[in-house]
């Protein structure tokens, strides 16, 4: 393999093709490494350039593509997360996922850029890597395990040396449930858009990793002044200094609450009694169930919840969890302020591997059905099914993830289930994903950031409006005006596509933006990687994923919102809001204008050649 | 006239409780329903830098941050719900 003349990259990716049982490194070519610069970026160009958008997801054809970047594995604050980029079997478009821990730094230093995997094994396999070595090996002995168990058996008989880090499914994504997870590190998730089934499909039940070959800097001088700003920063600010340490992203449930956007019951309302809130806060969490706060791979802030709670036959369990979108979404959204049992479920989930968002998502979709008599007590086996039902919660978890009963149908996720029942309407999705725990009619920058997320309802592609609406300071985004949505929206939008594609935290927005990050990418690379050359990346990312959900049959009809928050208005400050139809339509014209796509949402011929896109190279 | 006065987060230790309901004069403002709250110098040191507010506190007047409306001048009106927490993070 010659020389990779780019500092921070080792110029490898991994091509494994499953059904031949062959995996071998190519080179990565120079430009396409500068032009998308790595995570969510490279991975989307690399996916482009090896499947045909519109093929079956859970067939042969589809491939995933995991990514690091060239600040993975550096010194770099939060830069350990590996990013994955596949075609969703839950919404038929582009997914993309990514999680912390410390996986994705191991598989940068085990001396690879990204790893593309293709084709379909006939027995569970698993991929072992390290410098110099890639093999595929059976996981026969694995198979049917959960996720802290293959993590902790394919770990210990990784032999001596460095720890080795493990990527692997649950049974979830063995019994291809649409919205199955990733995990790795135990407890970090790969959660959204159903990687696991995409595993499943495959027969891959996980990726072991281990390594140490570092990246040096081309100038070690300009990334040294990044990163020292922005440790310097996360110490400075106090949401990343101690408030997500302290309360964990729970700690917005009361205040998401307080204006009104704390989703009810399928979104059917935002109302609730302060007591049913109080007992699901990230304070209460704090109180009663936190045992410490942890961190990711080189994370100042922490935020992560290590917490206990009694289990459901007496004794104690421990795990992580829950998330504010996990409390919101299993608990208030299907009418349940049971923390312990939220809390469990969670556990259960993370073991299982599903992703908590669409389960919940999902179940609130089957209370409702079950509320109109469209799934009835045959169906459900003795299991309580209305709003309010913690057994629900606890029970069906298990269920949807073995795909048994009632679980087969939730396994589909909400949109196939409340379809499959004659009431598509009643499933809160975009694009077929579940909607986060914000309800758009609070805010119409939210709104549009869900309509026009690349993913479908997805706070972290899409935008997410809290954070400019309330923490704003002098630059606070009014959260109802149609005017300011659109270019809000995509420069959220833009800020994700970068940290996805260098492979850091979300969280490190609230102390800074992209400036720190220019000079640390520079400084690795030794290459002009300016705030300006970066929003091109930017740009380019966001209309190639376009490129791709167009060709996988996706049209500017699927940009929109459920009729419910058109139809059916909530109240808030005293007015009642819904999302018209007008109004989408209006910002959806608008956002397309800002991105430079046509009046149909498609990218123009003149920005594909300005951007340098060829859409496909395959 | 009386609003109420919600407290979120480490403000709960530092007013002793959720909420209270708050006498302030006709035609008061945001602003000085906050010096009324802020009688001692923790009180103080905590919500306030300067004239203004520190940059990690949030004030919201019926669900609204009050940046969005006048700011600190933002006038009250009777049954006014004015909450009082720190910048939050999460997603
Ligand atoms: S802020 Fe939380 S999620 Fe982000 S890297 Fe740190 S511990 Fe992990």
């Amino acid at each position: 393999m010659p020389d990779f003349p780019i500092p921070g990259y080792h110029g490898r990716v991994l091509v494994a093709d499953l059904s031949l049982g062959e995996i071998r490194p190519v080179p990565l070519d120079p430009g396409t490494a500068l032009s998308y610069l790595g995570g969510r970026g490279l991975a989307t160009r690399l996916l482009c350039d090896t499947i045909d958008p519109a093929c079956e997801p859970l067939g042969p054809d589809n491939a995933f593509v995991i990514a690091s970047s060239p600040l993975v594995g550096s010194t770099a604050p939060t830069a350990g997360r590996g990013h994955m980029v596949f075609k969703s079997p839950l919404t038929g478009v582009i997914g993309t996922s990514n999680s912390g821990g410390t996986w994705g730094a191991a598989f940068k230093s085990a001396g690879y850029d990204a790893l593309i995997v293709k084709g379909a094994a006939a027995e569970p396999v698993m991929i072992d890597l390290a410098p110099g070595r890639a093999e595929i090996l059976p996981a026969g002995h694995v198979w049917g395990k959960t996720t802290h168990e293959t993590n902790d058996v394919l770990a210990a008989d990784a032999g001596p040396g460095r720890p080795a880090r493990i990527l692997c499914i649950g049974p979830a994504g063995e019994n291809l449930v649409r919205f199955a997870a990733v995990a790795n590190d135990r407890n970090r998730v790969y959660g959204r858009c159903g990687p696991g089934a995409v595993w499943g499909s495959k027969r891959l039940k996980a990726i072991r990793v281990r390594g140490r070959e570092k990246i040096a800097a081309a100038d070690p001088e300009k990334y040294k002044s990044g990163q020292e700003q922005a440790i310097y920063l996360l110490k400075q600010a106090p949401v990343t200094k101690r408030l997500m340490r302290d309360l964990g992203t729970a700690g917005l449930v009361e205040l998401i609450n307080l204006i009104a956007m704390l989703p009810h019951k399928n979104f059917q309302d935002c109302l609730h009694r302060d007591e049913d809130v109080d007992r699901v806060s990230g304070e209460t969490l704090a109180k009663t169930l936190l045992e410490k706060a942890g961190s990711c791979y080189l994370c100042p802030i922490g935020c992560q919840r290590h917490t206990r709670v009694a289990g459901r036959d007496g004794g104690e369990e421990r795990g992580e969890g829950p998330e504010y979108e996990t409390v919101v979404l299993t608990g208030p959204l299907c009418g349940i302020y049971d923390l312990a049992a939220i809390t469990r479920a969670n556990y259960r989930a993370n073991e299982l591997g599903l992703d908590t968002m669409s389960y919940g998502g999902t179940l609130a979709c089957a209370m409702e059905l079950a509320e109109r008599g469209l799934i009835g007590p045959e169906e459900t086996n003795g299991i309580d099914l209305a709003f309010g039902s913690a057994e629900a919660l606890e029970t069906l978890v298990g269920l949807t993830a073995r795909r048994e009963g009632l679980g087969a149908a939730l396994a589909e996720g909400a949109h196939r289930l409340a379809a499959g029942r004659g009431r598509p309407e009643l499933a809160m999705t975009v694009k077929k994903l579940e909607i986060p725990a914000y309800d758009p009619r609070a805010s119409f920058t939210q709104a549009l950031g869900y309509m026009t997320s690349p993913t479908g309802a997805c706070h972290l592609r899409g935008g997410y409006a809290v954070s400019l609406a309330f923490f704003g300071g002098a630059k606070e985004i009014p959260r109802f005006s149609l005017l300011q949505a659109p270019i809000a929206i995509r420069n959220m939008q833009n800020m994700g596509i970068l940290q996805d594609s260098l492979g850091i935290c979300r969280f490190t927005g609230y102390a800074f933006s992209a400036d720190p990050w220019a000079r640390m990418a520079s400084g690795v690379t030794g290459r002009d990687l300016s705030v300006a050359k970066l929003e091109e990346i930017e740009n380019r990312v966001a209309t190639l994923e376009r490129c791709f959900n167009l060709g996988a049959g996706a049209t500017a009809e699927d940009d929109a919102l459920p009729d419910r928050f058109a139809d059916v208005p909530i109240l808030v400050e005293g007015r009642e809001r819904r999302v018209t139809r007008e109004d989408q339509e209006r910002m959806k014209r608008d956002y397309y204008a800002v991105r430079g796509w046509d009046a149909a949402g498609r990218p123009t011929p003149g920005l594909l050649r300005a951007l340098r896109i060829e859409e496909a190279r395959r | 006239m009386t609003i109420e006065v919600r407290f979120f987060a480490a403000f709960r230790d530092l007013f002793g409780g959720r909420s209270r309901d708050l006498a302030v004069g006709e035609g008061a403002t945001v602003g000085d329903a906050l010096a009324v709250l802020c009688d001692t110098a923790a009180r103080r040191r905590e919500l306030f830098a300067g004239a203004g507010l520190r940059a990690h506190v949030v004030v919201m007047l019926n669900g609204a941050p009050v940046g969005a409306l006048r700011g600190l001048a933002t006038p009250l009106a009777p049954g006014d719900t004015l909450a009082v927490f720190p910048l939050l993070g999460g997603g």
